[in-house]
């Protein structure tokens, strides 16, 4: 069994998913994705808490004709070696992302899988905002609802609402990824006329939302966003490798500084206004050593001294050499290939700049890149050549050690004069390592390089021709920026094309405090509608089933169920709306509710008990086809409220609708079910999380208790 | 830098020790006699691996018909006249001796001269001043070496050979070439006839003389595992390597002493295949020298690995049992590790501590020059420090500062680039060959030889000329030809041939594209020495000329010759663009059904080479062969149009994009069960888009073709209007097409 109930605070909210072995949770505002317990993904998308997912995956049978002649292919496994992870320092992770020490490998695992089938999540807050997230991790839409314009047909004319402080409260994506249908709660109101005050107003609303664009884009879809969260992914990798980098050489400099700082103090000391350079050029056209330098090399320095420094920047200097050409160099060549996979995408204006991929924001991209990669050169040739003058430096000043001390220097390599002063003049008082890896530094640029930089302009080369001046990391940042505002197109473009088609309210919500809490408990869902044959073949149809536990109180009605189907058919020939009601004994309450495969129902219900003692609860499911769904008014101002208008059933536990499973607990919200696991969880109130198998009738099927803590 | 700057240098430099109060000497005496032989035979290694650096970079892109015979015409720059007198000058002045260190110093700097351009070095006068030289110091045999190389690169086998028999004959016991390995002191002893016999190796191999180079080669290998050199043994099976990727041959069994010398160790009775040796050659050396940590031949190795990579399927030498199963496609992928271990030299530079060298008076020259701009911010206010963040290392330029870094490590780093602009040629990502090549023309400029910068030039003028048209490409040309002003150039020579045949060939100019190929024909015939791939480019052009002016039968014929001869020197890559072209003529010769063949011949060829842009316009051919058979068969066109779009749409230039766009809204027309009226769009876009890149190509035909479509899809509209515009188009473009105005000026650009 896996472990994918973790150990969680109450701050979470627990989410089966159809991914088996992932579960995604959310933290306040910002998604989790766990998978064997381990942390995927952690991404900030909402401002506000987030209330409900819904994840759906493309079906296979969903293709139109059109589609299967497409072939899109992701060509990077062929042509590149697995993509270089996130570097480590000694088995620690160093970025400062929160992917996992050992969950990289599983991250990989996740991407390619991901790639498989497309899929959408799609998650609502509580300010009335839905995001919509390709294989959960990139962002393609968001509308918020409170902004959505409601048109509506009532009785000929039109008339427009708009929803105001609007409260997410389920979301559900169709398989075919043809629409959404949502229930939130919040006011209804005129735009035409806002003085109008509706009876209306406030109240748990169904929304029909066409979101076809998904469907009829899939494949574009599926090929920008993977391409685009793997560059993503890439550019943490190239982000933690710099920081990385940055955080050995500085360790390295400072030990460096530390101990050469003192010469100068000494030569003051000794009375001398010359500089440590003109000292140790001195000591290298064996002039004279002065006494200052002296000092400074043998007692305050010293041989063993002198070993440690150069030994740290040796290591530190191997160290930038394995990030440079295992993580930096490979991460930089995959984002340029994935980069160059999407210019070619941006190309075919036809079919992909209606999902907003821009050709000229991904062309500014793909500069940026080769910038970046003309960058990471250049940092690997200064590094390769100050590393070395280091060495050389230091070879040297051991030899001069050890001639000062009269010691044997057979056993020191011999050092190259020329870098000696080399080093001297460049090195000893300047950085160039760390100014290549800060952003805020420029540089001049040689006069031949920027008029060879011009003449590359005509063959086709970066129009910016200044962009030597600037710095690795700052380079870096352009080129996140750059990517940003190019993804972000496809975000806006998206979201700009997705409408209203169809609203239902539901029931009143009299009090504003209930009206902001989100304690209702609904569930939608839709299934496969294959009873009706002269539709059978590729092209099935998606119903949609809603329900919804009417509050006490509301629309005079106690302790009641209500389930509508087909909200969403938009056509005529297909059955329109239609609804039941079911009353809960009254010994029970109703705990949640949820939609499960083929059309049930799984209702969680606990026993009212008088006394302190918990009850016993039940697990009841039941089959909709048992129940008779009598039509619906769809016309707009008939349909509202049109719930009322049912008479109610009444539920008796102990007869043929459905099954009927005892959790011997007393229970809490909420009630998690996987169709596709056949799981159901619940929590009692002893805070112990329970699994059932769902499609079993023994009763001693509990498979795992955990405690949260 | 003519040489009069680097005498005036040089002047300057012994007034600059002489004034200098700190007696500035640069360690003159004491290092002088130890450092001799050091630095001579320090310097003879740079110069072998330059040789092979040298034939490497001209051999490896399959792009680059470089005639290597072809280029006698030696174009003489002036820049280095004045050169004869400068040194006599100095010398004449008793007061301004040289010393062996700066005179080293020059020697250096010549040999970086003759291998980034030899064209800057004249031959005779270059010879009259080392003859001078040697007659005044007839102890520096690297004189004759140098010597060598001149008339190594300017094609004079007798003068070459002679001056390196010379050389090897008076240095005789002084010098070794290999100074990496740890044991480098008996090398000096025992290195020096396998040396020669490498050096001779690759003499004639730069002569295209493969037998005789072979016999070097093999006799170089018997000498030095006789004296357990193992670093010249590396050496030479990396040469031998080079020699059997760069010939065409079709079997070495006869050439190499024994047929099994070479690969006994695998114990195979049978004979290798000429790329089986050659694998087995490169991945010897490669474990040599990586054991012996030559890092230059690792480098080395792993880029001809990845070369080799590229073009041939690698299959297990002996697969074992019934189910040893083996995918018969190249790997990508080690193409891509490999390259990325190749610029491995320029990271790890340094990091074994072995390359360190010391004193010898390699960068005196550029040193100096630096010193002079540098002595006023550096004498003057060593104590102030710069306000002015300058970045001293970084210009990319090579007269910067001096660099520890030798040109040659650059070099091998920045092929790994050049190389990578080849492999997504292949492989099919424009924008992938434009950022490399970029990045090679940037940051390698300093350090590269001129033939392959200028390699990487026409890679990004090519670019230019398939996405932004000829005219931007011919101007980009122009600033090329300033750069490389010999016309020794073959590279940017022949890619000037090749624009012009075809933009000859999209306008209709039959009889300049005819004129061109001839041209092409005298560039590969055998009388300047035998270029495969320039052959083969040379007959393919020919047939596409011939296609062009309808000469089927003769075209098929060229084809098919052409076809044997790649298959001949197994060739493969090149198959599958001889097969598409076979395809094309039967196309265009309505014999449908025999160009079925040929396309899916190469289709499946593309497929395991990974030739995907190739591979999906092979599928578009096969789509428009399809067509042809009637319209029955619109829809299996249509969806493998529609399979081809993706990788053409995104990386295939304005003519095949035209083309793709053509194909489809043909598919559409022709299919009986599409009704224009009902999805114009459909139709409509894809034409408005071919006829926009067709008129930045002038592509008459095409674009006639094209217009035709239009007229034909508005007249079903009913937009009469709009018919007559595209009908007087489409006979504008006819008109063009019949009559090639201005036939004088298409030669010029």
């Amino acid at each position: 069994m896996p472990s994918w109930v973790q150990p969680m605070t109450q701050k979470f909210k627990p989410f089966l998913t159809l991914r088996i072995c992932l579960l995604v949770l959310f933290y306040f505002n910002s998604l989790c994705m766990l998978q064997n317990g381990k942390m995927l993904r952690r991404i900030k998308s909402h401002d506000v808490a987030i209330v409900c997912l819904n994840w759906a995956e493309d079906e296979p049978q969903s293709k139109t004709d059109k589609d299967g002649l497409l072939s899109y292919e992701d060509r990077t496994t062929r042509f590149f070696p697995p993509a270089p992870v996130v570097p480590r320092i000694g088995g620690l992770s160093s970025g400062d992302t929160c992917l996992g020490d050992e969950n990289e490998e599983s991250i990989q695992e996740f991407s390619s899988a991901s790639c498989q089938r497309f899929n959408i999540l799609c998650s609502g807050d509580k300010d009335g905002c839905i995001c919509f997230s390709i294989f959960g991790i990139f962002p393609v839409g968001k509308i918020n609802i409170n902004e959505v314009p409601i048109h509506v047909q009532s009785s000929g004319s039109k008339a427009s609402y708009r929803l105001q402080d609007a409260s997410i409260s389920k979301v559900s994506l169709s398989g075919n990824l043809h629409k959404l249908v949502l229930l939130c709660s919040g006011k209804l109101i005129d735009i035409d006329n806002i003085s109008h005050s509706n009876d209306i107003s406030g109240g748990l609303h169904c929304l029909h939302l066409d979101t076809s664009i998904f469907f009829n884009r899939k494949n574009e879809l599926h090929q920008v966003s993977q391409q685009a969260s793997s560059i993503q992914y890439l550019v943490e990798v190239v982000r933690a490798s710099i920081s990385m980098m940055a955080k050995q050489w500085s360790g390295a400099m400072n030990l460096f500084n530390e101990k050469f700082s003192v010469l100068p103090s000494l030569i003051t000391a000794h009375g001398m206004e010359s500089s440590s350079e003109d000292e140790f050029m001195s000591l290298l056209f064996g002039t004279r050593t002065s006494p200052a330098l002296h000092q400074f090399l043998v007692s305050s320095l010293g041989e063993a001294a002198l070993k440690r420094i150069a030994k740290s920047v040796d290591s530190a200097g191997r160290e930038l050499r394995v990030v440079v050409s295992e993580h930096l160099q490979p991460a930089v060549e995959i984002i340029s290939f994935r980069l160059a996979e999407l210019r070619g995408l941006a190309r075919w204006r036809s079919r992909f700049q209606n999902i907003g991929l821009d050709e000229k924001l991904i062309d500014g991209v793909t500069e940026r890149i080769g910038m970046l990669v003309v960058q990471v050169e250049r940092f690997s040739r200064v590094t390769a050549t100050v590393l070395y003058l280091f060495q050389n430096f230091f070879s040297w000043v051991l030899k001069c050690v050890k001639i000062l001390l009269s010691e044997p220097t057979d056993q020191v390599p011999a050092a190259n004069s020329e870098f000696v002063v080399l080093f001297l003049k460049f090195l000893l008082d300047k950085d160039p390592i760390k100014q290549l890896l800060d952003a805020d530094q420029r540089f001049e640029c040689h006069l031949d390089t920027a008029k060879h930089l011009e003449q590359l302009v005509v063959l086709g080369g970066f129009t910016d021709t200044h962009f030597l001046e600037r710095s690795l990391m700052k380079q870096f940042n352009e080129l996140e920026e750059s990517l940003k505002e190019a993804f972000s197109m496809p975000f806006t473009t998206i979201s700009s094309q997705i409408h209203c088609q169809a609203l239902l309210p539901l029931y009143p919500i009299t009090s504003l405090v209930d009206l902001s809490s989100t304690c209702n408990l609904t569930s939608v869902s839709f299934y496969k509608q294959d009873e009706d044959s002269q539709h059978s073949g590729p092209s099935y149809r998606l119903t949609d089933y809603i329900c919804f536990k009417i509050p006490d109180g509301s629309l005079n009605l106690r302790n009641c169920i209500g389930v509508i189907k087909d909200f969403s058919n938009s056509s005529t020939s297909t059955p329109s709306l239609s609804g039941f009601l079911l009353r809960i004994p009254d010994e029970y309450e109703c705990v949640d509710l949820s939609l499960y495969k083929d059309s049930q129902i799984v209702v969680l219900l606990s026993e009212r008990s008088c006394s302190d003692n918990p009850g016993r609860s039940y697990i009841v499911m039941l089959q909709t086809e048992n129940f008779s769904f009598v039509p619906l008014s769809k016309i707009f101002p008939s349909n509202i409220y049109s719930i009322q208008e049912l008479a109610a059933l009444e539920l008796q536990l102990d007869t043929d609708y459905g099954k009927v499973r005892s959790v011997p607990h007393a229970v809490s919200t909420p009630l998690a079910v996987s169709a596709s696991r056949g799981v159901a969880c619940v929590f009692s109130s002893r805070r112990h999380a329970l699994v059932y198998i769902l499609d079993e009738d023994e009763d001693e099927d509990e498979d795992e208790v955990s405690d949260m803590e | 830098m003519a040489f009069e700057g680097v005498c005036h240098l040089l002047a300057n430099l012994v007034e600059y020790c002489n004034s200098s109060e700190t007696s500035y000497d640069f360690a003159e005496d004491e290092a002088f006699n130890s450092e001799i032989e050091m630095s001579n035979f320090m310097d003879a290694n740079i110069h072998v691996r330059d040789a092979i650096f040298d034939k490497y970079s001209k051999g490896y892109a399959p792009e680059s018909h470089m005639g290597e015979g072809s280029s006698s015409l030696v174009h003489a720059s002036t820049s280095l006249h004045d050169f004869d007198e400068g040194i006599f000058k100095a010398e004449d002045n008793p007061d301004c001796l040289r010393s062996r260190w700066q005179l080293e110093a020059y020697l250096n700097q010549q040999a970086d001269i003759l291998e980034k351009d030899p064209s800057l070095v004249p031959l005779n006068s270059f010879n009259a001043t080392m003859s001078q030289l040697q007659a005044l110091a007839p102890e520096l045999h690297r004189v004759q070496f140098l010597q060598y190389l001149n008339a190594l690169t300017h094609d004079d086998y007798i003068a070459a050979l002679d001056n390196l028999h010379r050389y090897f004959d008076y240095s005789a016991g002084m010098q070794g070439i290999f100074s990496r390995s740890s044991s480098s002191f008996q090398d000096i002893i025992v290195g020096k006839y396998e040396s020669a016999l490498l050096c001779l190796g690759n003499l004639h191999c730069y002569f295209g003389h493969p037998k005789k180079a072979l016999e070097a080669f093999t006799e170089a290998v018997r000498v030095s595992q006789m004296n357990n050199d193992d670093s010249c043994l590396a050496y030479i099976l990396g040469a031998i390597s080079n020699l059997l990727s760069k010939i065409g041959m079709s079997s070495t069994i006869g050439t190499i002493g024994s047929p099994y010398s070479l690969g006994n160790n695998i114990g195979l009775g049978t004979p290798l295949s000429i790329q089986q040796q050659l694998l087995v050659l490169l991945k010897r050396s490669l474990k040599r020298a990586d054991t012996l940590k030559l890092t230059s031949l690792v480098s080395f190795d792993h880029l001809s690995l990845a070369k080799f990579d590229l073009k041939h399927v690698q299959r297990p030498l002996v697969s074992f049992g019934p189910n040893a199963y083996t995918k018969l496609r190249t790997c990508p992928a080690d193409v891509c590790k490999n390259l990325r271990l190749s610029s491995h030299v320029l990271t790890d530079f340094g990091v074994d501590g072995l390359s360190a060298s010391s004193d010898n008076g390699s960068f005196s020259t550029s040193w100096l020059r630096n010193l002079s701009a540098a002595s006023n911010s550096w004498c003057s206010s060593s104590t102030k420090s710069r306000k002015v963040l300058t970045n001293d290392f970084d210009n990319f330029h090579f007269h910067a500062q001096p660099s520890p870094i030798p040109a040659a490590v650059l070099q091998l780093a920045g092929s790994a680039y050049l190389l990578r602009a080849t492999a997504w040629e292949h492989y099919g990502s424009a924008p992938m060959v434009r950022m490399n090549s970029l990045v090679y023309a940037t940051c390698f400029a300093d350090a590269a030889s001129s033939s392959e910068l200028s390699l990487a030039y026409v890679k990004l003028i090519q670019h230019l000329a398939a996405f932004k048209g000829y005219s931007a490409a011919f101007s980009a040309l122009k600033l090329a030809e300033e750069k490389f002003p010999s016309t020794a150039n073959s590279h940017i020579q022949l890619l000037k041939m090749q624009l012009l045949h075809e933009r000859a060939l999209h306008r209709g100019q039959l009889k300049i594209a005819q004129q061109i190929c001839d041209e092409f024909g005298v560039l590969s015939s055998s009388v300047s020495g035998v270029d495969i791939e320039l052959k083969t480019e040379a007959s393919l052009r020919h047939a596409r000329t011939l296609l062009a002016a309808k000469q089927f039968s003769q075209a098929a014929n060229v084809a098919n010759s052409l076809f044997s001869t790649c298959y001949k020197y197994n060739m493969q890559v090149e198959n599958a663009n001889v097969l598409l072209l076979l395809a094309e003529i039967h196309k265009n010769s309505d014999n449908a059904v025999l160009g079925l063949p040929y396309a899916l011949a190469s289709q499946s060829f593309c497929k395991s080479f990974n030739l995907d842009l190739l591979e999906a316009s092979a599928t578009l051919t096969l789509a428009e062969l399809w067509l042809a058979l009637g319209s029955t068969h619109a829809k299996r066109a249509l969806s493998l149009a529609c399979q081809s779009l993706p990788m053409i749409l995104g990386h295939g230039g304005m003519e095949l994009r035209a083309r793709a766009h053509i194909v489809l809204a043909k598919c559409h027309l022709s299919d009986p069960k599409f009704k224009v009226t009902e999805d114009p769009c459909s139709v409509l876009d894809p034409l408005n888009q071919a006829v926009e890149d067709l008129q930045v190509l002038e592509y008459h035909e095409m674009a006639a073709e094209a217009y035709y479509l239009k007229a034909l899809v508005y007249n079903n509209l009913g937009k009469l209007d709009e018919r007559e515009e595209a009908a007087a188009s489409f006979r504008e473009h006819t008109i063009a097409l019949e009559n090639p105005y201005n036939e004088a000026d298409s030669l010029s650009y």
